[in-house]
């Protein structure tokens, strides 16, 4: 199981049951911890959802009670190919 | 000129703190996940020696200094002075170095540069092979650019710049930065690459010499690279970049080279900041792709630790920011005594002494500290007389609460330049970095009386006659007090 965690300013950007485009960080331990993606996604409050963990922070950093189940449909690139 | 022998890199630096004292070798591992961070937020809070973390978990081979000039002590070592050296005299020798002639950067081989000891290009390059640290638990990511210079010249100009932008690991490759668009390399970016759609290259230099490090964030007018030489005496030593034709300190330990994206934003923050708050949201901020990372045998990386009084962000711009304003209102003839910005005031006011000559003079002082460079890092500016000692604060309050006249000695200038950094700033003005700023004049009038309107100071020193004052100094330990200084 992965875990990953979101920044958001508001709860209402975690809909459940739709596919979302968020930046994703993973917490997986290790060198690569804390490293971003950007995904198509889905989530959801019942932990048995999907296969990943979701922990969620606030604007300024403060941690989330809500925990998420999420499945990560597919890496989104929003990077302009010149650069890879 | 005498000579200066100031610590020519990080290295040497370091070694010139533990000798004095000034910093603490830490031979236990130590976690690059908040616990470095958490060490040098404590130490800048205890105003304590630097550590010097020679081990990190999960990244044998590396280390990591913090609090590099979070105490005037440390401050006077960079700059080769007397540890026990006072903050007025720390002031005079930047003066004098950074009003002297300007000494030029020479150019090394790259066999002779320690940067170049190990280089990553292509597949390899990877910012999660340094000890990037998370400073603070719940910051945006880990920051790899807390204490260090991004290096970027003007393409047509061809002026140099070093500045001190925070840079956060999106991933990888990639880093995203807070640029203001007022700094330096804000306009760079603003006045020629944006507009041409055209990536900037850049190099992140980390591990600096500390006058390196200090030139990087000091708001002057001279290019970097030759303020570093006035303040060390000597000409800095820079190497060219492996994948651009920028030049780069060649005793850092870390350098990063890339590109800035015209067309490209990843998200930024939030981070601890020099207010002592996080209060910069999140955003699309300038965003710069990696292409090679070379550094030298056991690199240090470099962590200033922002956050509550006092780090560099507080100390060190203190410092520096009070300094160049100086020069700045002396360079306009104003009958100045000095400029003294607080570290606690997180560099937001800025007192001035002033001989008042004439009217107005507090408001002249104001428009141009406001209307300068500087004017959207502090939004207070307090003017008192040539009497009031503004090193100290006790004074300075008496001042400020007795003759700062609540209708007409307070000035609001609306509508000025901010950043998203300001705790007190509205939502919305944090977002379009739009500012205020305010003046407190506690100078008494001009046109008041001098004999009939203006108060008299009641102190001992004031209002008794001479002879008084030596006779009840003179018999202070014979009425039965302790002696004092
Ligand atoms: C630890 C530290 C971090 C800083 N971070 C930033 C930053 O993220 N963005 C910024 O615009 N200025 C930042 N500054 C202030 C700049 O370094 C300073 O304004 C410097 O003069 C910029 O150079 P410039 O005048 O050439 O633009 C920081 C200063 C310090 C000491
Ligand atoms: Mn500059």
């Amino acid at each position: 199981m992965n875990q990953w965690e979101v920044f958001v300013m508001d709860m209402s950007e975690l809909a459940e049951g739709k596919d979302l485009a968020l930046s994703i960080r993973t917490l997986n331990p290790g060198h690569h911890k804390y490293t971003y993606k950007h995904v198509r996604c889905q989530v959801s409050s019942n932990l048995d959802q999907h296969p990943d963990r979701l922990q969620v922070r606030m604007g300024r950093g403060q941690l989330s009670a809500a925990k998420f189940s999420i499945k990560v449909i597919e890496e989104i690139q929003r990077m302009p190919a010149k650069y890879a | 000129m005498s000579k200066i022998s100031a610590p020519r890199s990080n290295r040497e630096f370091i070694e010139a703190c533990v000798k004095a004292g000034d910093a603490v070798r830490i031979k236990q591992e130590v976690d690059w996940e908040n616990e470095a961070g958490a060490i040098v937020r404590r130490a800048c809070e205890l105003g304590a020696a630097a550590p010097f973390m020679e081990k990190i978990k999960d990244y044998p081979g590396f280390s990591y200094f913090g609090a590099p000039l979070s105490t005037y002590r440390r401050m006077a070592i960079s700059l080769g002075m007397d540890p026990a050296s006072s903050l007025p005299e720390i002031g005079k020798e930047y003066l004098k170095r950074t009003n002297s002639e300007p000494i030029a950067p020479v150019l090394v081989d790259r066999k002779d540069a320690p940067c170049k000891e190990n280089i990553l290009l292509g597949a390899d390059v990877d910012l999660c092979k340094l000890p990037v640290p998370l400073v603070h638990d719940g910051d945006g990511g880990r920051y790899v650019g807390t204490w260090h210079a991004v290096v970027t010249k003007h393409p047509v100009r061809g002026d140099v710049n070093w500045g001190m932008y925070r840079q956060m690991m999106f991933d990888g490759r990639t880093m995203s930065g807070a640029v203001f668009p007022f700094s330096d390399l804000g306009k760079q970016l603003s006045e020629y690459y944006l507009p041409r759609g055209l990536s900037c290259p850049f190099a992140t230099a980390i591990g600096l010499s500390p006058l390196a490090a200090m030139a990087a964030c000091a708001p002057s007018p001279i290019p970097e690279p030759e303020l570093v030489g006035m303040l060390s005496g000597e000409p800095a030593r820079l190497v060219k970049c492996e994948t651009n034709d920028l030049e780069v300190p060649a005793d850092a330990e870390i350098i990063i080279e890339g590109e800035i994206c015209p067309d490209y934003k990843v998200e930024e923050g939030p981070f601890g900041e020099y207010t002592g708050y996080r209060t910069s949201p999140r955003d699309f901020r300038v965003t710069f792709r990696v292409n090679c990372i070379t550094y030298r045998n056991n690199a240090t990386m470099t962590i200033s630790n922002m956050g509550v009084p006092q780090d560099e962000g507080q100390l060190l711009r203190s410092f520096s920011l009070g300094l160049e304003l100086e020069k700045l209102l002396r360079s306009q003839g104003i009958p100045i005594t000095g400029v003294y910005m607080h570290p606690r005031s997180t560099h937001h006011m800025m007192i001035v002494g002033v001989k008042p000559t004439y009217a107005g003079i507090a408001q002249q002082i104001a428009q141009l500290a406001f209307g300068s460079k500087l004017g959207p890092w502090f939004h207070m500016v307090m003017v008192v007389d040539d009497q009031t000692d503004i090193y100290n604060w006790d004074e300075v309050y008496h001042a400020f609460c007795t003759r700062c006249h609540p209708a007409n000695g307070i000035h609001i200038y609306k509508n000025t330049t901010g950043t998203p950094l300001y705790p007190y700033a509205t939502p919305h003005e944090r977002k379009y970095s739009i500012g205020s700023k305010v003046l407190f004049d506690c100078l008494w009038p001009v046109d008041w009386d001098k004999t009939n309107d203006v108060p008299t100071t009641v102190s001992f020193k004031n209002v008794y006659p001479q002879d008084i004052q030596d006779r009840v100094l003179a018999n202070w330990t014979a009425y039965g007090y302790p002696q004092t200084k």
